[in-house]
């Protein structure tokens, strides 16, 4: 193998590379957090069965390793089922599913912190659980669940960096890549990682713009 | 009518209302005493439709709140005014007051606030109608609970110890409220701990002792020697309530 020096072409990759982890960041934080809210609702209605289901998946999903989530998609579902598997699937379904199971944690914590004695108040004035959900419960629950949910995809757009394992071409895999070839890790990784804390920075600097939002409209400071 | 018929209540081993029997009629008001944990909240809550009932049987006007499909109409008849006020605290005051109207009654929104205003004026609010709950006293906070009520236009207005969580002075601003209300023939289911100002109001006094209704009797009977006071839990309480 030859070594060479970076090339202008080299940031075009990682710009590539950056684009896959944001790419599968946006699809699994949305998918993640419609499963994760719908999983909540099952909890909020009280759906049995459904519910200790839901609650089941969620603690087996936050209290295992993503990489071992990833292989066991990854390796584990096609020898079993002897399907084929994209690596990209595979991250798609893991982190998707790893996301679900923390969205559905913070929105459970936020809709418990709303004091039963309000939607007893609701209730009694006839309102239907439904029109509690959506007028008392939901707005407030989102004022107090923006916080941690902003921190949780902090954190999941880095783990989105664990899909290289599997063979994703993301922007850690693009490092690895470079790094061979140019043996500088120094100045590899740390662009590389400069890179990431960019990208985690914006989301964080979007979801501070969104919690100021949530909460601006309302003059209620004693939460 | 309002009817609290054989009404047992119990939490686990804990019975809390034990075949508690009670009539109200349009236009009564109806002053509920008795120590704490006599179960004098715990009525309120199961006339509601907050709690179920372990035994017997309670209706707002012939609707009864066991039946989930006839809670609902039941609910609309009764308004409830809380001790710890229960006020929503993302919503401003207006929208405290308009939520159920519009949402339950389907009231068109311009008009539901028209009420609401005029509630608001009332009780001396009227240029609080957009701050929120967190702004005001607590006085201030338990008048706009007394307004989301009458809101809903009920038949009976329940109120649970109103002002056991304000000091003398909010006691009072909402006292005269309740007073008006009185005098203008609402009809008060009123669980409180100020038994001077129940004998000013009621048409009737019932006394709770440890989950049974012991007394039930017009207010000067209530007070007479040969009349409640002749009950010896009545007796004690009253001398204890009262400092002479």
């Amino acid at each position: 193998m030859r070594f060479s020096d970076f090339t202008s072409y080299d940031l075009i990759l990682l710009a590539q590379g950056l684009g896959t982890n944001i790419a599968l960041f946006l699809v699994t934080s949305l998918i993640g957090l419609l499963i994760g809210l719908s999983w909540a609702l099952v909890r909020f209605y009280r759906v049995p069965v459904l519910a200790q289901i839901v609650t089941f998946l969620s603690e087996l999903l936050k209290n295992s390793p993503v990489l071992v989530q990833l292989f066991l998609v990854f390796f584990g579902l096609p020898a079993l089922l002897h399907i084929r598997v994209t690596p990209v699937t595979a991250a798609t379904i893991t982190l998707s599913a790893n996301t679900a199971a923390f969205v559905y944690v913070i929105a459970v914590s936020a809709i418990e912190a709303i004091e039963r004695e309000q939607v007893e108040a609701a209730r009694v004035f006839g309102l239907t659980r439904w029109q509690v959900l959506r007028h008392i419960v939901a707005p407030q629950a989102a004022a107090f669940a923006v916080g941690p949910l902003v921190a949780l995809m902090v954190n999941q757009l880095q783990v989105t960096s664990l899909i290289s394992v599997i063979g994703v071409v993301d922007l850690t895999k693009i490092g690895h890549i470079l790094n061979m070839r140019t043996l500088k890790p120094f100045v590899v990784w740390t662009a590389v990682g400069l890179l990431y804390y960019g990208a985690a920075k914006l989301v964080a600097l979007l979801g501070e713009r969104l919690e100021t939002r949530l909460r601006a409209h309302s003059a209620w400071r004693g939460l | 009518m309002l009817k609290v018929e054989n009404v047992r209540k119990a939490y686990g081993e804990v019975t809390v209302l034990d075949g508690v029997d009670l009539a109200i009629a349009p236009g009564e008001v109806v002053s509920i005493l008795g120590s704490s944990g006599s179960g004098k909240s715990t009525l309120i809550r199961c006339i509601n439709g907050l709690e179920r009932l372990n035994a017997g049987r309670i209706t707002v006007d012939d609707f009864d709140v066991s039946k989930p499909k006839e809670l609902a109409e039941a609910r609309k008849r009764s308004g409830t005014v809380f001790q710890l006020f229960n006020l929503y605290p993302h919503m401003s005051v207006l929208k405290n007051i308009t939520l159920a109207p519009i949402e339950v009654l389907k009231t068109a929104r311009p008009e539901a606030e028209a009420i609401a205003r005029k509630l608001l004026e009332s009780v001396g609010l009227a240029d609080r109608a957009d701050a929120y709950p967190a702004q005001l006293s607590g006085g201030q906070r338990q008048r706009v609970g007394i307004c989301r009520a009458l809101a809903m236009q009920p038949r009976y207005l329940l109120l649970d110890e109103v002002t056991s969580a304000l000091d003398p002075e909010m006691t009072a601003e909402v006292l005269a409220i309740l007073a008006k209300l009185a005098a203008q023939g609402t009809t008060m289911l009123f669980v409180t701990h100020e038994i001077e100002f129940a004998r000013e109001i009621s048409d009737r006094i019932v006394f709770l002792d440890k989950g049974r209704l012991v007394v039930d009797l017009p207010t000067d009977r209530f007070f007479a020697a040969d009349g409640g006071r002749a009950q010896p839990r009545v007796a004690q309480f009253l001398s204890r309530m009262r400092k002479d």
